[in-house]
């Protein structure tokens, strides 16, 4: 605690120094607002969530809750890129932040966050650093300036601790139910001052803490002189001022405060404005989970084990050992929840462990058993055998129980985001029932009826902005293309708490469900990528019946498809375009996809000539590709003749002979070649060199992909293949049999059949004659297989002999 | 030269737990000659050293791996229920029970060795027969087992490989263990011992023939198991190997100073093929056989003999490799064909990128056939 006394006119300003999420730093928080009775309470946290401070400290309001704040980035004021950003400040209900709040609201004094704005902060912050990190999710009040370094690493080490929560809790957390004030949060400052003097003055700067602490001792400052305070706050002279921050920033604060400081940092408050424009900056309250504030879920902010923290908080009040408290709850619960899961767990198991938690406590010099020792306790007296995935049931039970489950709960006055507030009355206009947590089915008709259409839209919508609102349990899903002949969708749906979370989490991308899904759809173009996911993800906007403003993602779609050179991406996109194409009067989108298709043929087209020569493995997606472009450029006379023009070209070069195939039926279907220059170009195949001629099987299943009637016509193709199968040995007959077999894939059973049919013809038969075979007598079996074993025997004879000889 | 191959615990690190038992200022449980606080820095060592007498005594480190482990056993040997060590062949748990034992109550030899053929008096007693026929059943005429010594003396009773032996010998135990009573029904009025404070039991089981799963559920019941993790750490691994082969070499006198480089080398490679991947990340085939680091040490101790009484004095590659695969292909064949690919695949890659040792280790693999 550092006490720094102005002036007699001025104010006396206590600077006490925190760990986020730290129900001891609460305690002993409390501890010094009653005895020091300060005048005003200022709170590290972005200034531009002041307003939510009443909803904050209402009593309907339940912890854990979390402080949303959302920035658009539409000034470009941090990057060209104009992003969404967005950060949580989560609040438990043992955050010293919370409890000071309380405590003000309780003794009707002022309170306030002092710390730059959301944006400001992002501003401030280098690339990639502070709350620029790119994680899913960033939060505000992270400690890890204060855990993370080479000092506290070594520290651990040195005090056998196995991490610095650990440390943390043997020597902060036990210790503050003990310590008096002053002791503790000397011991604190000693820590913080120390962990501060550790880390690099350029890494404080990346990380945008430089800047805040300017700001917040700007604040501190106005409050202290009685000056106007921007937003409206209330204002006078404050005799008594306690300042709450993490403690990595009290030496700072310190340092912007003192004497020699003081007029320069109000002279460079005055200069830096804040950058960022308030309009584009949003923030709400949002319900939270204990779960999502865990540290070990890996948003790593601040304390781990939340259940348990939350058993020793609530147990301060009532005990004097409320770690024994909080430690004995957490094993016994523990233990039934192993014995409801048939685990073979006795009361004197739960016995032994208690008894291992304080005997833990005892051997490592706690006062009484932390989270440490519950875990440890656990591990000794609850697994029986060796400890491994099949045993450790109990210990997983155990983590979930300290993780807790508890779900936060908002006050009604807090302010909703308009996004909430049009799910709520689209909900209502559709009828759905969202006041209870059952899951309720809609079946939807969404080609006839105009209002199901509308709210497959809306659960469309939904499903994108992630939300786990709704599920589509049947119909068709284009980005699969499956289904694609069901005319019913079936919805199931269901309200649940997590919804407006999630809802909230959105909100930084747009007032309605509609918009945020737009922009979030420009948001996922931005990526790096290829034409075939972009237009992929188009359907996904073809379902959800998004239109307007969506001039941008048309010319981002358009940009990828010209800037993608890999052709099977293109083809992928090319065939989501012509299926939107082909669905559009059924889903009636508004989307303009007729005017992405003739680009995508021309770059395709473009790049048709690169895949002469391609690998055999690739030849089943580009002759399928070859097909659909073939089918798009029908309405198109210029690319129709760019397409004929490129493949007959093609055709004539070195080529794949599957791919070869493919051209000329469907340059024979196109009637530009007749069917005896295909078969010119088959001969040619079977009359070449030996390696030619074993090409012929796959030029066939290349021919009858495009063109698999030149078989009934003429019948001079199957005279080619009978001839094709005279000519090739059996050896060779069974390598190329796979590439037979799928040539034939491409008939019908029916015409199957008839090939035989015509087949057996060439050979003077009729169809039955094929399936009848010449019965064969035993004794000719028997002499071939003698002949087979004396010819053997010969061989490895004559083999042995030549070796021996040395030859 | 001294008289033991291999002196107990107690006898090696005498002056030690002298110094421990005299400082100790913390509580002690009954009949324990220091307290839990003492005994784990006997196990875990001390970070500032101590004073007693006129000498300074700097207790080093003796178990690497988990602290915390180490915490649990003490106190559940402090408390009701025995405890049970559990974990592959060569964690260290032998070892572990044997210090727990000296620091606790100064006696590690107290044991019974769990093979296929223990019997109950063993265990427990059996008899002086010519006393016995001479005065009849009486105390001087029985002869006790370490289970009767421990309960007599208020001491700890190690049993080695519990698991090797038969179910119905090890279940034997139960009674003992949770009445903490032993009855001699040929004594008569006289025949029940009820164990003194300080009495307990540490099992140990490896979990590779003969599991723990064997065990009745009842007699698990009166144990706290725990199970002890192979190192996970190459850096670790080397010192272990480099402080065990150190205390090998002092004790049969051969002056040759263990080589770091070689150390860093098998400790490379039995973790590696222990883990089945590669610190460049090769995916690896895992030997059948045990990849333990007690195995390591054996391999470098070896090599170490050679190069003392038929080498140079110094450690040869060419050996090393020779010993490692009498190490490895105890199990079956196909174990040396996996320790040929890590050769053709790890140690190739470092010879090339490393050079040094791994070079010549890499063209040692001519011996693994």
């Amino acid at each position: 605690m550092e006490t720094i006394l102005r002036s007699q006119e001025m104010a006396e300003i206590m600077l006490l120094p925190i760990r986020h999420h730290s129900p001891a730093c609460s305690f002993q928080v409390r501890r010094v607002i009653g005895s020091w009775k300060p005048g005003v309470i200022l709170v590290e946290g972005p200034d531009n969530a002041n307003l939510l401070a009443p909803m904050m400290v209402h009593e309907q309001t339940q912890a854990p809750f979390a402080i949303y704040y959302s920035y658009h980035d539409k000034s470009g004021k941090l990057s060209g890129e104009k992003g969404h950003y967005k950060c949580y400040y989560p609040f438990l209900s043992y955050s010293p932040e919370l409890v000071s709040f309380q405590e003000a609201f309780a003794r009707g004094i002022p309170a306030a966050f002092i710390d730059l704005p959301y944006g400001d902060i992002l501003a401030a912050s280098g690339k990639g650093r502070g709350l620029l990190k790119e994680e899913e999710k960033n939060s505000y009040n992270d400690d890890y300036l204060l855990s993370r370094n080479q000092y506290i690493k070594r520290l651990c080490e040195k005090a056998q601790l196995r991490s610095f929560d650990e440390f943390w809790e043997k020597y902060f957390e036990l210790n503050g139910l003990y310590e008096e004030g002053d002791t503790w949060f000397s011991h604190l400052l000693t820590y913080c001052t120390l962990a501060r003097e550790n880390t690099p003055p350029e890494v404080l700067a990346e990380e945008g803490c430089l800047a805040r602490e300017a700001h917040m001792a700007a604040r501190i400052i106005q409050w202290a002189e009685g000056k106007e305070v921007g937003d409206g706050s209330p204002q006078g002279e404050w005799r008594r001022i306690l300042v709450v921050t993490g403690g990595f920033h009290t030496p700072g604060l310190r340092e912007l405060l003192s004497q020699g400081q003081w007029e320069e940092t109000k002279k460079d408050f005055r200069k830096r404005k804040g950058k960022v424009p308030e309009k584009d900056q949003g923030v709400y309250l949002m319900p939270y989970s204990m779960e999502a504030a865990d540290a070990l879920n890996g948003y790593a902010s601040g304390m781990p084990f939340a259940g348990f923290y939350q058993k020793v908080w609530e147990g301060m009040g009532e005990t004097l050992e409320p770690y024994s408290k909080a430690a004995l709850d957490m094993l016994v619960a523990s233990g039934r929840e192993a014995r409801k899961k048939e685990e073979n767990l006795s009361t004197y198991d739960e016995i032994c462990a208690w008894q291992m938690a304080r005997g833990l406590g005892e051997l490592r010099g706690k006062p009484q058993p932390g989270a440490y020792e519950v875990l440890d306790a656990a591990l000794a007296s609850y697994i029986k055998g060796e400890y491994n995935i099949a045993s450790d049931m109990p210990i997983r039970a155990l983590r979930r129980l300290m993780t807790g489950r508890g779900m936060g709960k908002l006050c009604p006055q807090a302010d909703v985001p308009p996004i909430l507030q049009d799910f709520e009355a689209q909900a209502k206009s559709f009828g759905l029932k969202i006041h209870s947590t059952l899951e309720a089915e809609a079946v939807l008709s969404v080609f006839s009826e105009k209002k199901h259409r509308r709210m497959s839209c809306f659960f469309h919508r939904m499903v994108f902005l992630g939300t786990n609102f709704a599920r589509r349990v049947k119909g068709p899903n284009l980005q699969l293309k499956k289904d694609r002949n069901l005319i019913r969708e079936i919805w199931k749906y269901k309200w649940g708490v997590q919804i407006p979370g999630a809802l909230i989490d959105v909100s930084v991308h747009g007032a309605t469900i509609e918009e945020a899904a737009i922009s979030l759809v420009k948001e996922q173009l931005k990526k790096d990528t290829g034409a075939g996911e972009a237009a992929r993800l188009l359907t996904a906007v073809f379902e959800m019946g998004l239109s307007g403003q969506l001039e941008a993602v048309y010319e981002r779609v358009h940009q990828v498809i010209l800037q993608d050179t890999d052709f099977y991406s293109v083809a992928d996109a090319l065939k989501f375009l012509r299926m939107m194409e082909e669905l559009d009067t059924l889903y009636e989108s508004g989307l303009e996809i007729a005017r992405l298709v003739p680009v995508t043929v021309r770059k395709l087209v473009s790049l048709l000539p690169s895949m002469a020569g391609i690998k055999d493995e690739n030849l089943g997606p580009c002759m399928d590709a070859c097909k659909t472009l073939n089918q798009a450029v029908g309405g198109m006379e210029q690319e129709k003749e760019n397409f004929y023009e490129t493949i007959c070209q093609m055709a004539q070069g070195q080529i794949h002979p599957g791919l070869c195939g493919c051209i000329h039926g469907i340059l024979y279907g196109c009637g530009r070649e007749n069917s005896q220059q295909v078969e010119k170009v088959c001969l040619g195949y079977l009359t070449g060199t030996r390696e030619q001629l074993l090409q012929t099987a796959v030029f066939f299943r290349g021919l009858f992909f495009a063109a698999k009637d030149m078989v009934f016509i003429g019948g001079r193709i199957l005279g080619m293949l009978d001839t094709f199968f005279g000519q090739v040995q059996e050896g060779e007959f069974m390598e190329l049999l796979p590439q037979l077999r799928m040539a034939f894939t491409y008939f019908t059973p029916g015409e199957t059949d008839k090939i035989a049919r015509m087949a057996a013809g060439l050979h003077g038969k009729e169809g039955k004659d094929i399936l009848q075979r010449r019965e064969i007598l035993p004794a000719w079996s028997a002499y071939g297989r003698e002949l087979d074993e004396y010819a053997q025997s010969h061989m490895a004879q004559w083999d042995k002999d030549g070796r021996d000889d040395g030859r | 030269m001294q008289e033991t191959i291999k002196p107990p615990v107690e006898a090696r690190y005498r002056e030690e737990l002298e110094a421990l038992k005299n400082t100790d200022t913390g509580k002690r449980p009954d009949n324990w000659q220091m307290s839990p606080r003492a005994v784990r820095t006997f196990i875990l060592g001390s970070t500032s050293p101590i004073v007693y007498g006129d000498k300074e005594y700097r207790i080093e480190k003796k178990y690497f791996g988990n602290d915390a482990l180490i915490e649990r056993c003490i106190v559940t040997l402090a408390g009701n229920r025995g405890l049970m060590l559990v974990g592959e062949p060569g964690t260290a748990k032998t070892m572990l029970s044997e210090l727990l034992s000296a620091a606790i109550c100064g006696v590690s030899t107290n044991t019974i060795q769990g093979t296929a053929g223990t019997t109950e008096d063993m265990i427990k007693y059996s008899w002086n027969y010519a006393l016995l026929l001479a005065k009849g059943p009486s105390r001087q005429a029985l002869v006790p087992a370490p289970l009767y010594v421990g309960m007599e003396k208020g001491i700890l009773t190690r049993f080695e490989e519990i698991t090797r032996t038969p179910a119905e010998i090890q279940d034997s135990l139960i009674s003992v263990l949770s009445d903490k009573v032993l009855n001699v029904p040929e004594l008569g009025d006289e025949g029940l011992l009820f164990a003194r404070p300080g009495f307990n039991v540490i099992g140990t089981a490896n979990t590779r023939d003969k599991g723990v799963n064997e065990m009745s559920s009842a007699l698990k019941r009166r144990f706290n198991f725990e199970t002890v993790m192979p190192v996970r750490e190459v850096s670790l691994e080397k010192q272990i190997i480099l402080n065990e082969v150190g205390r090998l070499a002092e004790e049969s006198h051969i002056a040759m100073e263990a080589d770091e480089d070689v150390a860093e080398l098998l400790a490379s490679t039995y973790h590696e093929l222990r883990e089945g991947v590669s610190s460049y990340g090769h995916r690896i085939d895992k030997p059948a056989a045990v990849m333990s680091t007690a195995e390591a040490v054996s391999v470098y101790y070896q090599t170490m003999l050679t190069g003392y009484f038929y080498g140079e004095g110094r450690m040869n590659v060419d050996c090393l490799v020779q010993n490692l695969v009498g190490a490895v292909s105890k199990e079956n064949k196909e174990d040396l064909e996996k320790v040929k690919g890590y050769f053709q695949t790890v140690v190739r890659d470092k010879s090339g990128r490393e050079g040094g040792i791994w070079k010549q280790y890499y063209e040692a693999r001519k011996w693994l056939k």
